[in-house]
């Protein structure tokens, strides 16, 4: 089966007892293989196996629901990973063998073409849209059907899995907020998006049949065996399933009791996909009614697809040259070019382009330009490059010159290469598609239901007014957007901790020393303040609808106007409640200095600059959306930095396409 | 301009025709669309009803051919060509306008404004 001279490589049959012994850690694989890379993805799937573990024990123990759906989602995507690497290390063990056959038959095979360079690739905001029918609330009369979904993104090795959620019939979409990068991707690249769902409600026990299932496939495999099990396995055609239906199951699958996830639907998305806005893309919907983890899905997923090619980000060659403008024999320039995206810049030195000072000359390089080696300059060693652009109806040729030889055959071939990419990326090469690298988690806050705000505003009797006025601030404020009127109607003055003025009244400062009045009533007012910045901050969410509808309607004073808000809010409560300390109970009040709690409006105020700062930024644009181009023009710089606040600040955005 | 699910639309229309302007390879109409099925209807800054998931006209360019031929921001597309705009994607409805074949595109597309035309000419009867 195999040999232990070291140099020659060893089929290490799955499932047997070396296998095993293997992964114990008894012997070190890499006694058995030589290669790096071997031993890298070896230790990933070492480390999958010991995630597995892990999360089998964790759902084999754990008590509660939703932790017994996470077991099983991190379950899911260890076994996904487990294959994918076991897939890789074949496909290389293949190749390896290929390789040692061609070596000696001593056929030189196809020569190495170019190939293109790798890029970045990041889905986020996925959307799928739901889609309730009446049947729904007849068949599940009383109770909420709930599922829980997640969804598995698998790019080449790499798979990644978004957030669970829950879904049930108040849900219009199902809403992934994940950004999900994958970092060497080729351009031929297909990107599977897989959704699985698991139904919340009864406890799905695990049959004997899948440890059967799997021991008997467990038994060693053959190399032609292997190979269909491989083919089977690859990236498109795998579901990996945690209850060991099917023939992908190649290593022993522990059976555990716990939740279990199906697929429900599929797509895969490849380089046509990729745009620098949000598209709807169309789903395979697996499994049918009668399914217990169905849900009716409308049958498309929205997301955005971009992609970041290398030759767009990095730079791809850089080097001395000399230039010649137009047609002049004298004016050679002394410059140091990079070549970098769709751009050659040429800076006086080397240091200005360290220290981003504006390059000299830029020269474009796209798909429109032409690049040729000119005749040998008597005067000069090297070849002349003949860059030519179309700029408007002109043809602009630009001259350059390198010092050697070697170095113009290495700029002819850095702009052969430019071009290859730029031919094998296409679209993502007309301009760079931002792609926001997601932030470290910030402790969100965790709803116990997923609702709408009517089911976290609780209106018990102590919080009657606190509720009452909040809703009617937040309607007064947005009535004043829409109006936007000079003067406050006369019920505002009930609102004025002052004597009324005019709401567009600009630059209130918002941090307000906490006035002596508080320490008289430390009691109530923080039990108060601490339920209005839970709602206020709900209000921050950028889920919530209304903020968005601000930004949309009014550009020029949604800055001014978002500062106020949060503060009004709490001094405005904090003040009822010393009204209903005092025993008056109505809405009359008398001016008094606001009260401003030391301690909650801080975080709000935090979370109010930030507000602040983003509406002010996105006030700037006016109320256009993103705007996805057709190839029309390319948009401006400013445009460009403008679309990737708006991108960050409100995910999913109410697209807008020119035509 | 809200309806009745199942209940027929009626709705005061203005015919528009767009000659289409060649740019190079492409054909451009010189406006902006927003809204759709797949889209969140409570964006929409133009719109009456808050779930309407028609699509609206968001944005006109100075000069283009939309602006001439009478076509205004805020305006809802109701056919194009023949062909329905009011219960289709964004993107359907993007390519139901920028058909490479098609010189020219025939909108109907309402108003607030036509229908309190019509009521004031109603009244004043």
């Amino acid at each position: 089966m195999f040999c232990r001279n070291q140099t020659s490589r060893a089929t290490v049959a799955r499932g047997s007892a070396l296998e095993m012994e293997i992964r114990r850690g008894k012997f070190r694989q890499s006694v058995f293989m030589e290669t790096p890379q071997d031993s890298d993805i070896q230790k990933k799937i070492d480390y999958e196996i010991r995630m597995r573990e892990g999360a089998c024990k964790l759902l084999a123990a754990c008590s509660q629901r939703d932790q017994a759906l996470e077991a099983s989602k991190s379950l899911l995507t260890c076994n996904a990973r487990i294959m994918a690497y076991m897939s890789e290390l074949q496909r290389m063990k293949e190749a390896q063998v290929m390789q040692r056959v061609a070596r000696r038959s001593s056929d030189a095979g196809p020569m190495d073409d170019r190939s293109p360079c790798k890029g970045k690739v990041a889905i986020s905001d996925l959307r799928i849209p739901l889609m309730w029918k009446d049947t729904e609330y007849f068949k599940n009369k009383g109770e909420l059907h709930r599922c829980a979904v997640f969804c598995l993104l698998q790019l080449g090795g790499e798979i990644f899995d978004t957030d669970m959620v829950m879904v049930d019939r108040t849900l219009t979409d199902i809403c992934f907020d994940n950004t999900i990068v994958f970092n060497e991707a080729a351009p031929g690249f297909e990107l599977r998006v897989e959704l699985y769902s698991c139904c919340s409600e009864d406890d799905c026990s695990a049959g004997s049949t899948p440890r059967k299932l799997a021991s008997k496939l467990s038994s060693s495999l053959g190399r032609s065996a292997g190979k269909k099990m491989r083919a089977s396995l690859e990236p498109g055609a795998c579901s990996p399933t945690s209850n060991g239906g099917g023939a992908t199951i190649l290593l022993p699958v522990p059976s555990v009791p716990g939740p279990k996830y199906h697929l429900l639907a599929h797509t895969t998305l490849n380089l046509s996909h990729v745009q620098d806005s949000f598209r709807t893309h169309d789903l395979t919907i697996t499994g049918n009614e009668e399914c217990s983890y169905w849900l009716p899905l409308y049958g498309s997923v929205c997301c955005r697809l971009a992609a970041q090619p290398h030759c767009m980000t990095q730079q791809m060659m850089s080097g001395c040259l000399r230039v010649k403008l137009g047609g002049e024999p004298q004016g050679w320039t002394n410059v140091y070019g990079v070549l970098k995206g769709t751009n050659l810049f040429c800076y006086h030195q080397k240091e200005d382009m360290e220290a981003n000072v504006e390059p000299v000359l830029t020269i474009g390089i796209n798909k429109e330009t032409r690049i040729r080696a000119a005749e040998k300059d008597p005067q000069s060693k090297a070849q002349n490059i003949c860059i030519t652009n179309q700029y408007g109806g002109e043809e602009v040729t630009h001259t350059l010159s390198a010092d050697s030889r070697e170095d113009t055959q290495r700029w002819m071939e850095a702009f052969w290469q430019q071009f290859y990419d730029m031919s094998q990326w296409r679209q993502c090469c007309d301009d760079l598609m931002k792609i926001e690298l997601p932030s470290p988690r910030k402790p969100a806050i965790v709803t116990p239901k997923q609702g709408s705000l009517y089911h976290e505003m609780v209106i018990d009797t102590s919080d009657d007014i606190g509720t009452v006025t909040d809703i009617l601030t937040r309607r007064m404020e947005e009535f004043e957007l829409r109006t936007q009127l000079g003067s406050p109607p006369h019920w505002m003055s009930l609102f004025e901790e002052d004597p009324p003025r005019s709401p567009l009244n600009h630059q209130r400062l918002p941090p307000r020393s906490p006035s002596p009045h508080l320490h008289g009533r430390p009691p109530r007012s923080p039990r108060l303040l601490s339920s209005n910045a839970s709602l206020t901050s709900d209000s921050d969410s950028p889920s919530s609808i209304s903020p968005c509808f601000r930004q949309a309607w009014s550009p020029d004073s949604s800055s001014s106007l978002s500062s106020r808000f949060r503060p009004r809010t709490l001094s405005l409560d904090a003040k009822l409640s010393t009204l209903r300390g005092r025993g008056y109970g109505g809405y009359r009040c008398s001016c008094q200095p606001p009260v401003a709690g030391s301690v909650s409006p801080r975080p709000a105020q935090t979370g109010l600059s930030c507000s602040s700062s983003t509406s002010s930024s996105s006030s700037s644009e006016g109320s256009n959306s993103q705007e996805s181009e057709l190839g029309f023009s390319r948009p401006s710089n400013a445009r460009r930095s403008l679309r990737n606040l708006r991108a960050k600040l409100d995910p999913r955005n109410w697209l807008q396409s020119q035509v | 301009m809200s309806f009745i699910p199942g209940q027929p639309v009626t709705a005061v229309v203005q015919r528009i025709e767009i000659l289409k302007l060649r740019d190079g390879d492409n054909l451009i109409l010189g406006f902006s669309i927003g809204g759709g099925i797949d889209q969140d209807p409570s964006q929409n800054p133009f719109s009456e009803d808050k779930a309407d998931k028609g699509i609206y006209v968001t944005r006109v360019s100075e000069g283009g051919p939309a602006e001439v031929a009478g076509l205004r921001v805020g305006d809802k597309i109701m056919q194009v060509n023949g062909w329905d705009m009011t219960m289709v994607t964004h993107d359907q409805a993007r390519k139901r306008l920028t058909k490479k074949k098609e010189d020219v595109v025939r909108l109907l597309i309402s108003r607030k404004s036509l229908e309190e035309v019509v009521r004031q000419s109603m009244m004043q009867r």
